[in-house]
């Protein structure tokens, strides 16, 4: 709540006086705007606004940043549906939306812009209308593609107010409609600019009702006029036009721009597109692109003085030269031309030197003087036809009327604000002429006098203007033709001053309101105002053509600009005169205005951004830019000085300065009216039969408000022009910079060529160089190959020689080896004579012995020849015998060959039969070998087994001789124990005779037990026993049985006892080795007994030595050869094999073995 | 050999099953059918196999020589062993060194003794050791032999074998013995020698003797099968394998005497086992004899 009241105080302090303060308040306002974020402060701004239309209050809300403007627009919203609220709101609407915020986008989204749809639909106040529709125009192209939405609400709307327009069904003030036309008109551009192929297919579905036929009739189709024909039509559809793509890259003055392209009113339209107009008027491109518009002037002219219209034409014709006060000039050069020819001049020159553009005007004198003669057409028939229709305008607006038309005429109209100075020279008044065409619609019988009025003020135009221009560029050629001119123009003037006098009387009525009384007011006012504008005009041209004169030679910039000062300050003082003269007069209208007006411009001025905005020009633009902005300042400034001069009320400077002048002169004049002399203003409407004061303020009012409105969309149309200059500058600013660049380039280019060029040169220096370098190695090459050649040729010749050399050679060895070859055959032939020799030495010796031998032979054949003669002699006498004998013989030998013929045969088949025989004996003894082998094989088994059988009986004999050894071991042992018992019986007695009887009877007995007594005793003694007594017997049978041995024929017990004996002599001859006499002591060996004895003990001998290995080699040396001697005897020796000792019997059979062992040899022994 | 192709196709798979001795009596038939009979040839297939016991006493009496190889002389040669045998008989009995009360086996003593000439003068003259050797070797022979004089013969025949033929390699036995006894189970040598047992085995029963009176007689056939065939070295497989069988046994033991004196009386029931045993374990030591061809 604190903050609510802190912002009511701010609020109340927002419209202060002091420029501090209110700095601070702003500043505070938006600190607070910068950090609050809700509604609160934008909303009681908004209500303050509404409350106290503040300036202050509608600045801060039109530069509303981001987060509010949506509390700015509900809140607009919100009042936009109460009525009472409408139309303020719509006002700051339009000054929000002017503004291009940041979030402009945002409106087609936001709810304000339906309800002022609705509002445009359904309203029924014209003025609500108007400012609506102009919002909705100014809205639209911030908008384009979002817009298109609310297309057919933008048609309906646009159906609705041109109907509107026609029917009129609020009847509101005709006034009213103008405004609204105009907006109406605004807006037809705008939806035909932007949406074509939509917009005519809504203009022909709408109007091909027939209801609506006449509105097309009287509105629409005067519109269309003002158009050309869409490109987009053409190419474009309904789809195409409301793709976001084509509005994409375009901005909003784009947008704008667009639009007025395709607009012929010349205050609509814009040329960018310069060759169109080229083309159709080449003549009005004379200055600049803006230049050209006064030559569409005239067809927007006809087009009005067709127009049924009332105040239309007159607004656009306004409008349009408003906007385009250059033009007046122009179209008023022609006339001019009539006069002077220097115009013509102007208008060569211009185009061409100030935009430097691509398209120079053709035989611009000629086009000038037809156009001129079109153009003055136009105007009678303008000033003519509007005569009749501006009735109807005047009638209403009896006395206060003129004072909007003034108005009107002050900010809209520019060409009498540019037309008055140069009638100041001759006119006092420079505001009246204008105004006199006002009288002249009012007085239709005064039309025909107005050409000529106009060419007077265009000629007074003129040369103010060439003076300018002369001054801008050709000062020289001007500063010339200054005096001339300024003499022609004085002239002229002087020439129409005299009719001039009276329009101006005509001029005066501008004030006055009623007609019905023209000529009184006239007169009264004229004189003011031919006071008025002398001093005025005097002060005026003096100052004008004093700066001029000086300055246009020098500095052109400052000289655009200071007759801006002067004026102001020459204006400082025509307020005051127009004040006076107001003050005497009853109209003070305008007085009080003016001087608040300077006030305000001269802040705004000095503080403006003109000069800055200038010196940007200075200090960025290149020079035909600056020409393009000079001239423009120029306007400017003519325009300013118009304004001031003519109506005080307006300028012609930035647009919210001079909304603002508008709208507070407006304030101050209700509060004049209301203070001042209200009765004498009553009493004035009444004596004028005017309406009552309140619905007549009202209606002021309103027409203020819209008109207003009006120059505010204006403005903004203004704003975006300004924005395209200044892209197009921009665009100029690069094509200089480029040519520039350009430029540059083709000087690098030239100094490129240049280098080129030196470096061709070096470049066939380098070449002639290299050729001269070529030759001459060319020509060395060439030394050097005719060298090479010769040598070449030498070496050939060399070569050949070599070769020759070498035949020669050749042929030399060749030669040699012949040579030798003969020398060798020469040598083979010595040789071979050489054998030849000696061979033939050889037989030459040989020959020799031959004849030798030859003469012996011959000797021996003469001796053989004698020989033989004397044989035949002999045989000659022997012939007879031998003959028969050798017959005989023959035959003899004949059968002894046949004999042994036969005998041969005999032979060889016994041979055959032997033969036949030695191979079966071959094959008997083959089979006899076979036999024998096998033979051999069964003998070899056979001994085998007989080894066998041997083995097993020798082994039974081995035990057989075991068991006897053991038998008489036993009977040893018995006899032992025996002979023991007798030996102690008997004693020494009886062993005689015991031997004895034991020896005669039992012989064989005795013998064998004797060999067995020995054979026991070995055996005993080898069990250690010995028996002496035994060896003693055998000794004494030793004795006995050598004597036995003498006799032959031994029985078989002698035998055996010989051989027991034999068996006993090894142990006796072991005693008896002491006595080997003994041995000796034997038959003598001559004797058989002898030898017979000693054959025994050769083999007795033998068998000891095998056995006991005695020494009785002697003995048996000697034997040894005997024995050889007598083998036969030794064969038959041993006679019984049962009694046989084992070694014989082994020897035995031993050599058996061998006999049977050398089956296949011969014995020896047998054989 | 002719006779190894008459041989039935199935004994490569006996062989191969385990059964032994299914075509050794065959083969040995075929053996014996030879007139003159392969010594070399009966000996290899004797230790290869075990004999038949048909024809055991045949082969014995042919391996030792008491009948020749021919058939033609068997009788021949029988009939002079009986005359021989019945001759000594006889001379015994004359002397009065042996009675009709006499055993069989001091019979073969007091022949054997006479034969080899040892006969002692008395009767009660103390035996020797040969003599008691003979007489266990005797004993068992008597068991399996009939007649007397086969009896007789081949005890003879086989102590005069022991005494000539394997007189070197009977003291090396031993040796051999702890060799492969090393070499089985060197634990059991080693506890043997540390009982100092090893040296006082009972080598004179198991190598002097063969086992006779060790083994029963149907074992102690098979080991003597292989030590009349030529190869002594059995008796020490047999010996070994008798100390591995009974190996728990002598571990428990520590007292050399009463480990020798169990050896000497080692349990009979699965004699059997152990000479097949040891027969494998032969030849596995000493490889399988090849036939000789």
């Amino acid at each position: 709540m604190a903050q609510q009241a802190n912002i009511g105080e701010l609020l109340s302090m927002l419209d202060s006086s002091f420029l501090l303060i209110l700095e601070e308040i702003t500043t505070v306002f938006k600190d607070n705007l910068n950090s609050d974020r809700g509604p609160m402060l934008v909303n009681s701004l908004v209500d303050y606004y509404l409350e106290t239309s503040s300036q202050q209050a509608l600045h801060i809300l039109s530069t509303l940043q981001e987060p509010h403007d949506k509390h700015l627009l509900d809140k607009l919203n919100e009042y936009m549906g109460k009525a009472a609220t409408r139309l303020p709101t719509l006002s700051l609407l339009g000054h929000v939306i002017r503004r291009q915020p940041s979030w402009k986008h945002k409106l087609s989204q936001a709810p304000i812009l339906l309800s002022l749809l609705k509002c445009l639909k359904t309203d029924t106040d014209v003025v609500v209308l108007t400012t609506g529709v102009l919002v909705l125009i100014t809205m639209l192209p911030m908008i384009p593609q979002s817009g298109k939405q609310y297309l057919h609400d933008f048609f309906s709307i646009f159906g609705r107010l041109s109907s509107w327009c026609l029917k009129n069904p609020g009847h509101v003030a005709e006034i009213y409609l103008v405004h609204l036309h105009a907006s109406v008109y605004a807006l037809f551009h705008r939806l035909y600019g932007m949406y074509p192929c939509n917009f005519v297919s809504f203009l022909r579905s709408h109007y091909s009702m027939k209801e609506n036929l006449e509105t097309f009739e009287e509105v629409v189709k005067p519109m269309m006029e003002h158009v050309r024909i869409h490109p987009e039509l053409v190419t474009g559809s309904k789809d195409h036009e409301l793709d976001p793509r084509r509005w994409k890259r375009l901005e909003t003055h784009d947008v704008v721009i667009e639009c007025a392209k395709i607009s012929l009113d010349p205050k609509e339209a814009s040329y960018e597109d310069s060759y169109y107009y080229s083309v159709s008027q080449p003549n009005s491109r004379c200055l600049q692109p803006r230049q050209t518009d006064p030559s569409a002037s005239p067809y927007m002219d006809i087009q009005s003085s067709h127009g049924t219209s009332t105040s239309t034409p007159y607004f656009a014709s306004h409008l349009s030269l408003s906007q385009m006060q250059r033009q007046l000039p122009q179209i008023l050069s022609p006339q001019s031309m009539r006069l002077s020819t220097e115009p013509q001049q102007v208008t060569i020159w211009s185009p061409s030197a100030i935009c430097g553009m691509s398209t120079p005007p053709t035989s611009p004198g000629i086009v000038s003087s037809e156009s001129s003669q079109t153009s003055s057409q136009p105007y009678s028939k303008y000033f003519s036809t509007p005569g009749g229709k501006g009735n109807p305008l005047g009638t209403p607006a009896t006395s206060p009327p003129p004072v909007c038309i003034s108005d009107d005429f002050v900010h809209v109209s520019l060409p009498p604000a540019a037309a008055p100075p140069p009638k100041k020279e001759d006119k006092p008044d420079p505001g009246r002429p204008s105004l006199s065409r006002q009288q002249n619609v009012i007085n239709s019988e005064k039309a025909l006098e107005v050409p000529g009025n106009k060419s007077s003020v265009t000629l007074s135009d003129l040369p103010e203007f060439l003076g300018y221009l002369a001054s801008d560029e050709d000062s020289v050629e001007k500063d010339k033709e200054e005096d001339a001119i300024s003499k022609e123009i004085s002239e002229i003037t002087t020439a129409d001053a005299e009719p001039v006098v009276p329009r101006g009387g005509f001029d005066s009525p501008f004030y006055r309101t009623s007609e019905s009384l023209p000529a009184s007011q006239r007169k009264s006012h004229s004189v003011a105002s031919s006071v008025q504008g002398h001093s005025l005009s005097s002060e005026l041209l003096t100052s004008s053509l004093d700066k001029h004169g000086p300055e246009g030679a020098g500095d052109t910039t400052k000289q655009s600009f200071t007759p801006i000062d002067r004026p102001w300050g020459a204006s400082e003082e025509s307020p005051a005169d127009i004040r006076e003269g107001q003050s005497s007069t009853d109209t003070s209208i305008l007085t009080p205005s003016p001087c608040k007006v300077s006030a305000q411009r001269r802040v705004v001025f000095g503080s403006g951004p003109s000069p800055s905005y200038e010196h940007l020009f200075e200090v960025a633009l290149p020079k035909t830019a600056y020409l393009f902005v000079s001239e423009k300042t120029e306007e400017l400034l003519k325009k300013a000085k118009g304004n001031q001069d003519e109506d005080c009320t307006s300028s012609t400077s930035p647009m919210e300065v001079l909304d603002r002048l508008i709208q507070q002169g407006a304030d101050a004049h209700t509060k004049e009216l209301n203070k001042l002399s209200l009765p004498s203003k009553s009493a004035d409407w009444t004596h004028f039969g005017g309406s009552p004061p309140s619905d007549e303020i009202h209606t002021l009012r309103n027409q203020l408000l819209l008109l207003h409105n009006q120059l505010l969309y204006e403005c903004f149309k203004r704003q975006q022009h300004a924005l395209r200059n200044r892209r197009l500058l921009r665009k100029v600013i690069k094509a200089t910079a480029l040519e520039e660049h350009n430029a540059a380039m083709k000087d690098q280019l030239k100094l490129q060529e240049k280098d080129i060029q030196s470096l061709k040169l070096s470049l066939q220096k380098e070449q002639a160089r290299y050729h001269q370098f070529q030759e001459q190695h060319d020509n060395i090459v060439a030394q050097l190959h005719s060298q090479i050649r010769q040598l070449q040729h030498d070496r050939e010749e060399f070569y050949n020689q070599s070769q020759e050399l070498q035949t020669k050679l050749k042929d030399c060895r060749n030669m040699i080896a012949d040579l030798r070859l003969e020398l060798k055959k020469a040598n083979n032939k010595v040789c071979h004579t050489e054998l030849l020799l000696s061979q033939v030495s050889q037989k030459l010796s040989n020959s020799e012995s031959v004849q030798q031998q030859m003469e012996f032979l011959n000797r021996q054949l003469l001796v053989l020849g004698e020989v033989n003669e004397l044989y035949l002699e002999q045989l000659q006498h022997k012939h007879a015998d031998t003959t028969k004998e050798v017959e005989m013989m023959q035959s003899a030998f004949r059968k002894e060959l046949e004999k042994t013929k036969f005998y041969i045969q005999q032979q060889s088949q016994r041979l055959d039969a032997s033969q036949k025989r030695i191979v079966e004996l071959e094959s008997q003894l083959s089979r006899k070998d076979h036999l024998l082998l096998e033979q051999k094989k069964y003998l070899e088994d056979v001994k085998i087994q007989a080894r066998g059988q041997l083995q097993a009986v020798e082994s039974r004999y081995k035990a057989q001789k075991r068991i006897t050894q053991t038998f008489e071991l036993e009977i040893l042992d018995l006899y032992g124990r025996l002979e023991d018992s007798l030996l102690k019986k008997l004693e020494d007695e009886k062993t005689e005779a015991a031997e004895a009887a034991e020896e005669r009877p039992d012989c064989s007995n005795e013998g064998f037990a004797d060999s067995v007594a020995g054979y026991s005793d070995e055996a005993m003694g080898r069990n250690g026993e010995t028996k002496p007594v035994s060896a003693q017997d055998g000794g004494s049978k030793d004795g006995s049985s050598s004597s036995k041995l003498s006799t032959p024929e031994k029985s078989q017990n002698q035998r055996g006892r010989q051989f027991s004996s034999l068996w006993d002599a090894p142990m006796s001859l072991e005693p008896s080795t002491n006595v080997p006499l003994s041995v000796g002591s034997l038959p003598s060996s001559k004797s058989f007994l002898g030898m017979k004895v000693r054959e025994l003990f050769r083999n007795k001998s033998e068998s000891q030595c095998d056995e006991e290995g005695l020494t009785i080699n002697s003995l048996s040396d000697t034997l040894k050869t005997e024995l050889c001697k007598d083998p036969n005897m030794e064969a038959k020796a041993p006679p019984s094999p049962d009694h046989l000792s084992p070694s014989p019997k082994n020897q035995e059979s031993s050599v058996g073995q061998l006999h049977i062992m050398d089956y296949n040899e011969t014995h020896h022994d047998y054989s | 050999m002719a006779e190894d192709s008459q041989r039935n196709f199935r004994s490569v798979y006996y062989e191969k099953v385990g059964f032994r001795g299914v075509e050794e009596k065959k083969s040995l038939e075929f053996l014996l059918k030879d007139d003159r009979l392969d010594i070399e040839k009966l000996c290899t297939f004797s230790q290869r196999f075990p004999l038949p016991s048909m024809y055991r006493i045949l082969v014995w009496k042919v391996l030792l020589g008491i009948i020749p190889p021919h058939h033609e002389s068997h009788a021949l040669v029988m009939k002079y062993r009986k005359e021989q045998y019945r001759d000594v008989y006889h001379a015994l009995q004359v002397i009065r060194f042996i009675k009709d009360t006499t055993p069989q086996i001091e019979v073969f003593l007091r022949m054997h003794q006479l034969e080899s000439g040892t006969l002692p003068r008395n009767v009660s003259f103390p035996l020797e050791l040969e003599d008691v050797v003979f007489l266990a070797i005797a004993k068992a022979m008597e068991e399996m032999v009939e007649d007397n004089t086969d009896c007789y013969w081949l005890v003879s025949s086989f102590v005069n074998q022991l005494n000539n033929k394997y007189k070197d390699l009977l003291p090396q036995l031993p040796k051999f013995l702890e060799q492969y006894l090393n070499f089985e189970d060197n634990r059991l040598l080693a506890h043997l020698r540390a009982c100092s047992a090893f040296s006082k085995l009972p080598y004179t029963l198991w190598f002097k003797k063969c086992f006779a009176g060790c083994l029963p007689e149907s074992s102690l056939q098979r080991v003597w099968d292989k030590v009349i065939s030529g190869s002594c070295k059995i008796l020490v497989f047999v010996a070994l394998e008798i100390l591995l069988t009974f190996k728990m046994k002598i571990m428990a033991l520590t007292n050399a005497e009463k480990i020798t004196r169990f050896l000497e009386n080692i349990p009979q029931d699965n004699t059997d086992a152990i000479v097949s045993k040891a027969i494998d374990l032969w030849h596995k030591h000493c490889g399988t004899p090849v036939h000789l061809v």
